[in-house]
């Protein structure tokens, strides 16, 4: 039988939590069972937006208000980001509450996101009543459909019997294998009706048709590390996949014992320590020099927990052709996706490297490392010194990031945006520790940071966490400020303010003849906005106050925004053109 | 190009079908023909999808990212003389008083034929069979007036010497597992 909103189950004393678990056998509503399984899960952090068809969840929430920290945003996409950042400082699936049609809708970007940067969310979103679907019922979408290209599973759930077993595989499943989103859609009847019988709850352990490959196959690792042992030239290549394996410690072990130069990809940075004497620097579009080009000259790749994007491989039919490759990756059907595995190797970078490690000899790569430094002599002469030693004309983005790194000590977590700003912050931020950068890495979606920030800050509350924004990106979320004051998150926001959306810009200037078309903004008052939503902040517009602003930032008590105004038409490089090969890399 | 019979076996739920078919599109790859039905095993469905392709590559490609999706328990991919296959093809044909007759031994005999139901003035006839067979028989059958033909997809069953379920749920794409 269909529930009614009216019916609100007298077994479920509002008051108290405690209270419910004193009445068994208790029959308690879709909506009760949703919070106790968030609880069975350890969850203690929401973000969310309520609405119609969420209502009676939230409704529930109110009696677990002690126990789960509800955080209200502006927008659907910020709870989406913001628990994109929660998840990735944490390790554990950011949960987001929202409701059905335009609230579930909102979401979508944020999902799409996570499931290209295998980032763990559970989504819990209302829908109509069990009798309304299909009737283009007010605030109904397909949002099963919807989604279903962009989640790593999805499940309507539409009886209330339902929510502890969903929810048991949706932690599961969102939190283990390579990560990513899982969104559950609840209808309204099905958060109303009482379950027909007694709740309990089983974490989920494995499931018969889903079954992640942790621990690899013998024969695999051998033979990787075969390859490894006879490579004269090897080079390791590290994605993100290494820190979702918290696999940091193994990876430097295998690097210091066989000598091998190491080299991450966007999202790998923070992987290994900048300053370490075998880290080389970062690959990609606007990686640094030497890492790109020298991946023509190896004669083996290690490829670890990543998965040959675009962005680092540029032509792929032109990529590391001469190389054997190992390639160590948890979701099997990235092997041979693009790029062609001799050794590949299923499992978690963490356990493929404990089995790697007492396989492969120490060696001593020295002279082949050196060949990297020459690379790195000539990126510093052409692009970083000359970036970081400006005396005249508007500050430059690179001298921001460079003296944020140094205050910071390399310390923070930084969370960027997406463009030129995100690129440079990649570029000059020398992080020291692991887990500490968070951006928006395949989707590259504007708009990531000030919520990820915020998200971030709430999940790692003992770290300074700093966010890099451009002007452009800022627009995008910057209700968002509204969140992170009224919840007292003390995180730092920099926009690098130029005026332009930078990147397009500069392929503009590139690649079509200096056309700019529609790219340049016409930006409000931030810090009036700011004060606006009662967050302190101030402009810096001289590079001779730039330090004393940095000092401010980090030493205000309190969530601080400063706009630095930067040098309006400035290019990132070195750059590889979109569909070259990595050896075309260009300086200028 | 090569005809592929993709075999999937999937747990029963709501919604597997949109989330394996837009794995085919986004990689914009026609279904030659699609069939759904359930096993021996309860509970679990298997999908026939036949594709045609020029590169073996991309089709393991293909199988991998469908193994992907959480419900999915195995995929195999065979080439047509690693399975045996059919289809089966109804012709509604017009019999009005005075035209032709059929020539229902010739029908029976040379193309393993059947009428299946007999209208006033028209014929249905059943044709099973593989694709060649099937548009063989068209061929002679079109001489008389279709009205109606509709193939099914095709259902396959591999020359192995185990049921496909038997290799459930332990069976992967072997070499990468």
């Amino acid at each position: 039988m269909e529930a009614i909103a009216s019916i609100k189950p007298e077994t479920v004393p509002a008051a108290s939590v405690a209270a419910i678990d004193t009445v068994a056998p208790t029959y308690i509503n879709g909506s009760h069972a949703l919070m106790k399984a968030l609880l069975a899960e350890g969850v203690d952090t929401i973000f969310g937006y309520p609405g119609g068809a969420i209502m009676p969840v939230y409704d529930a929430l109110y009696d677990y208000q002690d126990q789960i920290n509800h955080i209200l945003v502006r927008h659907e996409q910020g709870a989406g980001h913001a628990a994109q950042g929660y998840a990735r400082v944490t390790g554990r699936a950011g949960v987001c509450l929202v409701t059905s049609g335009p609230g579930a809708t909102n979401l979508v970007t944020a999902i799409a996101d996570a499931l290209i940067d295998s980032t763990p969310l559970v989504c819990l979103v209302g829908q109509v009543g069990k009798k309304l679907l299909g009737t283009d019922a007010f605030q109904e979408a397909d949002v099963m459909g919807v989604t279903m290209p962009i989640t790593k599973w999805n499940y309507q759930i539409t009886d209330a019997d339902e929510v502890p077993e969903i929810l048991a595989k949706a932690f599961y499943i969102a939190q283990s294998g390579r990560p990513g989103p899982v969104l559950i859609d609840m209808t309204k009847s099905a958060q109303l009706e009482l379950m027909t019988k007694p709740y309990v709850y089983e974490r989920c352990q494995s499931l018969v048709s889903y079954r992640p490959r942790r621990i690899p196959k013998q024969e695999q690792v051998e033979a990787a590390a075969a390859l490894i042992n006879s490579a004269k030239r090897p080079y390791i290549l590290v994605g993100h996949g290494v820190q979702i394996a918290k696999a940091e410690d193994e990876l430097r072990e295998l690097a210091e014992k066989t000598g091998i130069p190491v080299a991450t990809t966007l999202l790998g940075q923070s992987t290994i320590p900048t300053n370490h004497p075998l880290y080389v620097g970062w690959l990609g579009m606007h990686g640094n020099y030497g890492p790109n080009v020298m991946t023509d000259q190896a004669d083996v790749i290690i490829a670890i927990g990543m998965r040959f994007d675009d962005r680092v491989t540029g032509d792929a039919s032109k990529y590391i052709k001469q190389a054997k490759v190992v390639h160590i990756e948890i979701d099997p059907s990235e092997i041979d996706k693009i790029i062609r595995a001799d050794a590949p190797v299923v499992g978690d970078a963490k356990e493929v490297i404990k089995a790697l490690l007492p396989l492969v000899k120490p060696n001593d790569h020295t002279v082949w490392r050196n060949e990297f430094r020459k690379y790195d002599a000539i990126e510093n002469e052409t692009i970083t010194v000359p970036e970081l030693t400006n005396t005249g004309g508007k500050i430059r983005m690179a001298e921001v990031i460079d003296m944020l790194s140094k205050k910071t000590k390399g310390e923070a977590i930084l969370v960027t945006d997406v463009g030129q700003h995100q690129m440079m912050a990649s570029r000059y931020y020398q992080f020291r520790r692991p887990n500490s950068l968070v951006t928006s890495g395949g989707m590259g979606t504007m708009g990531f940071a000030l919520p990820a920030a915020f998200g971030a800050q709430v999940g790692a509350p003992d770290r300074q966490v700093v966010a890099v924004i451009g002007d452009g990106c800022f627009q995008m979320t910057l209700q968002e400020l509204g969140t992170i004051v009224q919840n007292k998150q003390p995180v730092k926001a920099i926009i690098l303010n130029n005026n332009f959306l930078g990147m397009v810009r500069q392929w503009q200037q590139l690649f079509h003849e200096r056309r700019y078309s529609f790219v340049e903004l016409q930006n409000p008052d931030f810090i009036t906005i700011a004060r606006g939503f009662g967050m302190d902040g101030q402009t810096c517009d001289e590079r001779s106050n730039l330090s004393d602003a940095l000092d401010t930032l980090l030493a205000h008590d309190g969530p601080f925004l400063l706009e630095v105004i930067v040098e309006k038409e400035e290019n990132v490089f070195p750059m590889v053109p979109a569909g070259a090969s990595v050896s075309q890399i260009r300086l200028k | 190009m090569t005809t592929y019979t993709i075999c999937i076996f999937t747990e029963n739920t709501i919604g597997l079908l949109n989330r394996i078919t837009i794995i085919f599109t986004r990689r914009r790859i026609n279904i030659e023909s699609l069939t759904v039905s359930e096993t021996e095993r309860k509970g679990v469905s298997r999908f026939t999808i036949v594709i045609k392709h020029e590169s073996r590559e991309e089709v393991e490609k293909l199988v991998r990212q469908i193994r992907k999706i959480v419900e999915v328990m195995a995929v195999f991919g065979y080439l047509n003389d690693e399975i045996v296959y059919n289809e089966i093809a109804l012709f509604k044909i017009s019999t009005p008083l005075g035209s032709k007759s059929l020539d229902v031994e010739t029908i029976n005999k040379e193309y393993k034929a059947w009428v299946v139901y007999w209208g006033l003035d028209y014929v249905v006839i059943e044709k099973t069979g593989n694709d060649t067979e099937i548009f063989e028989f068209f061929a002679y059958i079109k001489q008389y007036d279709i009205l109606e033909f509709v193939r099914s997809g095709r259902v396959a069953v591999g020359k192995t010497e185990k049921g496909l379920v038997e290799y459930l749920p332990e069976s992967e794409w072997a070499y990468y597992l």
